[in-house]
């Protein structure tokens, strides 16, 4: 077959072309380290790795908005822990003002002494993130959430009444998650930690006197009733009771009237000291009652404020020539209180903690995660770099041995041997 | 004598010859030519008959019909397969992978909502959403621009490549005519030919032809569908024109003596120019669509999204929109009906598809029923005016009245006659004029509506997972107060039995009811009071996790701190995982199908890669055959310098011999003159 030889040399230039050209690409996959510089290198390929590269952005997201969180627990457990050293402070200073022997003046040191625990805790309350808003801010409040009001305030269609003046929370209720891998808290309920815990001894709850009658009882001057126990749970209800008594001296006899009933399921005579059994509870009146003495039993609701319970403490103490009976009782009401309010915190502190374990769990699974992404766009897009440099080397092999071939064989033609 | 001068004569052609040969053996197009000899005719004597010499018959070209031909229609689709392939790669730089695409920017900007979560009220963080929102729109309309330029380009290539059509057909009228005035000669014009068939292989590349040789010798050119370009000695010119549809597009078209024609791109076939229409038609096409379709969508969601959270404002109000995209357009034909009209207008953008339509009404005659056709797929739609006012809605019985791909058509007042089109174009511009409309920090609205909070006393285990708004009657387009609402749900039982208290700003009770909670299913409003009875406008679903118990309390208000709320915020992050591109409505009315942004990018990407890949194979396959058949033609009518120098050596030789049969017959006659003298 004939070969034209103006199409042998266009075919050889066109070969070294080729080859160079390879070779420029197999030196450009070289220096960018990338197999797939182009979608259209390998579209399966670059379609994962553009997949993988939009996991790795969430993943990044989703670190940065669990820092936040972190960083939001850890200042709320330790507000939590400083307010729980606070609170058993002011439990042994009413277990202190119990002394039979102090007088008004140095009841009133305790009282004192309480009134500033009352606003170091208040300032807990209303501790700051760091970043503008508060820690028990619960799903948004105003700055700050927890306000002194006025009695009567504030109102609202879901809030209960407040007759007395004291601290509120003007927030709502829950708490704010940011959008990690999963919800994680920024902020604790403020309602649920300072404002609910458990009235009376968490089931039910005695008290001297009746405060939510209309009109209201006042307590017994002479008798104080201790915060009760729970002897059988099974044979609890959930009904109030009202204890009457009547009568002096030897014929003290007492009643215990359901509420909301007309009739006493209960007629005895008073003994001091001795327990009273009702319905598995069991209680204690201590002192002399006074003849239509009203003592209350109503069940526990999540509704007592650590403030409340001081300012009542509070208020008690600073009231001069108390019967020692009604020290006692505000003694009585002011650790039970106190107890409960403890509980509440170290329960929502233990919750706090529970949320900081989890978020290192949620930490390395966004890691695993994010280092499964980058691996799986590093198979997907990156060179295998001995593949590429042996690859390249064997590109330039080929193009050298072509550009020898060819100065060799285009040299020789018949030209150069006649002789003419 | 004679027969010595003859033979001189013959071998100086011949060496003639070879010297042409060789001095044009790098001449494009040249065949090789060759001299034929034959015998003079003898002379008849009583001695037998004597030959007389040699005679130049003719100077012959070797040249092959038949491999010229399949050299030239191999070199077009080479050429349509090379131009497509140099298109292609321009297409795919509007699509680059990793940081530079659409797909990254997009997440970034929802991913920049994580730190608007974790943060309400923090006005760095919003800034942030903002600034990678602008960077977002302006690479959409970067992108469009792109296209646009791509299109520019592309119709300025046709441009030129038709004026050198147009000079070559000219030309090659040019050597018909000279080669039919040769013709009479009964001699073959080997150079005229030769430039003729170099001017046919220069054209081919450009359009694919065919030729038809005529009696009188010229040659005439068919365009590839059957179209005359050149009859004997007159050409016809090609020119641009703008498509009918859309002034952007170039089509082709021929000047003909009563005017100008427009020509069918699908009838042109291979060539450069086929391989510019066809890039542009479909490529191109499809690429703007795959970016106004993700704009468009994203967009579209990113708004309605807004105006369902409460924003920073004085007075918190729900959120303006962020993006403004180009909208949709419908074109009428340049021959419709004067004053038919189509209004367009997107539904719902989740379902747009990457395609433009065509409308028109029923082949098949049924009044009130028009035919929609889908471009991309060429999927044909047979669609009637809804009384509802939904526009023109399927009427197949799978989909009855639902609208096509989520698009409302409306039909103008004048009604459509049969030759009447429309094209229909939702996504096709949208991405050029994308740009962000939003410039204050305080205007995302990442704060939810509503804030659900548990009754103290609960003591279910039921707490909320999730409370969003889920849609919305109110104008996404302008931000309004949300209504005042607070509505309780009481549990009656631990089956998930409750009843629901809807209360208005003054705390009256609007409405109450009862509804069964089901575990893992919301509780919607819209089961409560559907929408537009519910008066605050808006709908919300609640999602539990736990069981509530008989007694407890779930209350619902409207947000009243939205400095701290997070619940919209958390929404946008949300997007970012939920199919919002290309979704598709299954016969029950449900959605089904489509893609993540992120994931919409990943596969208009690859798809492009994929048709890149494709035209580099099959550049590569056509121009490897383009170069077989050449080196076949060549082999038959190229000169090799070898062949050529051997050549010379014989013909030298030849006319050193019939030198020496002169010099032997100029020694013969002297010495017969030396005798007789």
């Amino acid at each position: 077959m004939r070969v034209s030889t103006m199409n042998a040399f266009s075919t050889g230039v066109a070969i070294l072309q080729k080859r160079q050209q390879d070779m420029e690409e197999a030196q450009n996959r070289l220096t960018s380290g990338k197999r797939v510089n182009h979608a259209s290198d390998d579209p399966t390929a670059a379609a994962s790795a553009e997949r993988a590269m939009a996991s790795i952005g969430r993943a990044d997201a989703a670190q940065r908005a669990l820092q936040t969180s972190r960083n939001a627990m850890t200042l709320a457990e330790g507000a939590l822990g400083d307010a729980n050293e606070l609170l058993q402070q002011a439990h042994e200073t009413m277990i202190a003002a119990g002394n039979a022997s102090y007088s008004d003046s140095e009841r009133k040191t305790l009282a004192n002494k309480l009134a500033d625990i009352r606003n170091q805790l208040l300032s807990i309350a209303n501790r700051p993130d760091g970043a503008g808003g508060y820690l028990f801010s619960g799903q948004g409040a105003p700055q700050p959430p927890f306000v002194d009001m006025p009695a009567g305030q504030p109102t609202g269609p879901t809030l209960p009444l407040f007759p007395n003046a004291g601290v509120r929370y003007l927030g709502s209720g829950g708490t704010i998650d940011t959008q990690s891998s999963e919800p994680l808290p920024l902020t604790v309920d403020g309602n649920a930690a300072w404002m609910q815990a458990q009235s009376g001894n968490g089931y039910f709850e005695t008290e001297s006197g009746d405060r939510l009658a209309v009109p209201a009882v006042s307590p017994s001057t002479r008798a104080w009733i201790d915060k009760g126990s729970v002897t059988d749970p099974s044979a609890l209800t959930t009904s109030s009771y009202s204890i009457t008594f009547s009568g002096a001296g030897p014929t003290l006899a007492y009643s215990i009237t359901p509420s909301g009933s007309g009739t006493a399921v209960v007629n005895a005579s008073f003994v001091p000291g001795q327990a009273i059994q009702l319905d598995g509870m069991s209680f204690t009146i201590s002192g002399t009652p006074s003849n239509t003495d009203q003592f209350t039993i109503r069940p526990s609701t999540p509704s007592l404020s650590v403030f409340d319970a001081l300012d009542n403490a509070i208020g008690d103490l600073s009231t001069p020539s108390r019967t020692s009976q009604q020290v006692q009782q505000t003694v009585a009401y002011g650790v039970r209180d106190l107890d409960s309010s403890i509980t509440r915190i170290q329960a929502v502190r233990a919750e706090v903690g529970e949320v900081m374990n989890r978020t290192e769990g949620v930490e390395s699974r966004i890691s695993a995660s994010k280092l499964n992404a980058q691996t799986e766009k590093s198979n997907a897009e990156d060179l295998d770099m001995v593949a590429g440099v042996s690859e390249f080397q064997g590109q330039q092999a080929g193009y050298n041995a072509a550009l020898q071939a060819y100065s060799m064989v285009q040299r020789m033609t018949l030209f150069q041997y006649l002789n003419m | 004598m004679s027969i010595g001068a003859r033979a001189l004569f013959a071998n100086y052609a011949a060496l003639q010859t070879v010297g042409n040969n060789i001095a044009n053996a790098n001449t494009p197009g040249y065949s090789r030519q060759q001299v034929e000899f034959a015998t003079t005719k003898g002379q008849y004597t009583g001695a037998g008959f004597f030959g007389k010499g040699v005679d130049v018959a003719n100077i012959v070209r070797a040249h092959d019909a038949f491999l010229a031909k399949e050299a030239s229609l191999t070199k077009s689709l080479s050429a349509f397969d090379q131009t497509r392939r140099g298109k292609l790669a321009d297409l795919e730089n509007v699509f680059p992978p990793g940081e530079r695409g659409l797909g990254y920017s997009a997440g970034q900007f929802l991913n920049a909502m994580v730190d608007v979560a974790s943060n309400p009220s923090d006005p760095s963080a919003r800034q942030v959403v903002l600034s990678r929102a602008k960077e977002l729109a302006s690479r959409f309309a970067a992108s469009g621009e792109r296209l646009d330029t791509i299109q520019a380009s592309v119709t300025s290539d046709l441009t030129n490549s038709i004026g050198t059509v147009n000079s070559l057909a000219k030309q090659i009228a040019k050597v018909n005519d000279q080669i039919a005035r040769t013709q009479g000669g009964g001699k073959a014009p080997n150079d005229l030919l030769d430039q003729r068939d170099q001017l046919i292989a220069q054209i081919s590349q450009f359009v694919q032809i065919s030729t038809i040789p005529a009696d009188d010798g010229s040659v005439a050119v068919f365009l590839g569908g059957g179209q005359r370009l050149v009859l004997g000695s007159e050409a016809q010119a090609l020119v641009t024109l703008a498509d009918s549809f859309d002034a952007s597009r170039t089509r082709l078209g021929i000047t003909e003596a009563n005017g100008t024609r427009a020509l069918d791109s699908a009838l042109l076939g291979s060539g450069s120019i086929g391989a510019l229409l066809t890039f542009q038609d479909v490529d191109l096409q499809d690429a703007r669509n795959m970016v106004g379709q993700m704009a468009a969508a994203l967009s579209d969601q990113v708004n309605r999204r807004q105006a369902l959270g409460l924003d920073l404002q004085n007075s918190p109000r729900s959120g303006v929109p962020i993006f403004r995209v180009g909208g949709p357009v419908a074109l009428g034909a340049s021959s419709n009906t004067p004053g038919t009209s189509l209004g367009l207008s997107i539904a719902d953008a989740r379902q747009l598809q990457a395609s433009a339509y065509e409308l028109r009404t029923d082949p098949a005659g049924s009044a009130g029923i028009y035919q929609l056709t889908r471009l991309s797929d060429g999927r044909v739609f047979l669609v009637q005016d809804d009384p509802g006012g939904n526009g023109l809605v399927n009427t197949d019985p799978n989909h009855l009245n639902q609208q096509i791909d989520g698009l409302k058509i409306t039909l103008g007042a004048v009604p459509m006659g049969s030759t009447d089109r429309f094209m229909l174009q939702p996504v096709t511009r949208s991405a050029n004029t994308m740009a962000r409309v939003l410039d204050d920090p305080n205007g995302i609205a990442a704060a939810a509506p509503l804030t659900a909070t548990m009754g103290s006393s609960n003591k279910g285990t039921a707490t909320i997972a999730a409370l969003s708004a889920v849609s919305s009657t109110i104008d996404p387009s302008t931000g309004k107060p949300f209504p005042t609402l607070r509505g309780a749900i009481n549990f009656t039982d631990d089956l998930g039995n409750y009843t629901w208290n809807l209360y208005d700003a003054t705390n009256t009770l609007m409405a109450t009811g009862s509804g069964t909670w089901t575990a893992g299913t919301p509780i919607l409003s819209s089961t409560w009071l559907p929408a537009p009875a519910t008066p605050s406008g808006y709908e919300f679903s609640l999602n539990l996790n736990g069981v509530p118990r008989s007694g407890d309390v779930i209350n619902i208000d409207s947000t009243k701190f939205p400095g701290s709320n997070n619940g919209n915020a958390k929404a946008f992050v949300a997007m970012q995982t939920t199919p919002i591109v290309g979704r598709v409505m299954q016969p029950g009315g449900a959605l089904s199908g489509g893609s993540s942004i992120t994931d919409a990018y990943a596969n208009s990407m690859s798809n492009v890669g994929v048709r890149v890949q494709g035209a580099k194979a099959a550049a590569d396959i056509s121009a490897s055959a383009a170069t077989d058949a050449e080196t076949a033609r060549s082999s038959q009518a190229g000169v090799n310098l070898d062949e050529e120098a051997s050549r010379l050596m014989q013909y030298q030789q030849s006319y050193q011999a019939a030198a020496k049969v002169l010099q032997a017959a100029q020694n013969i006659f002297d010495t017969l003159l030396r005798t007789m003298a």
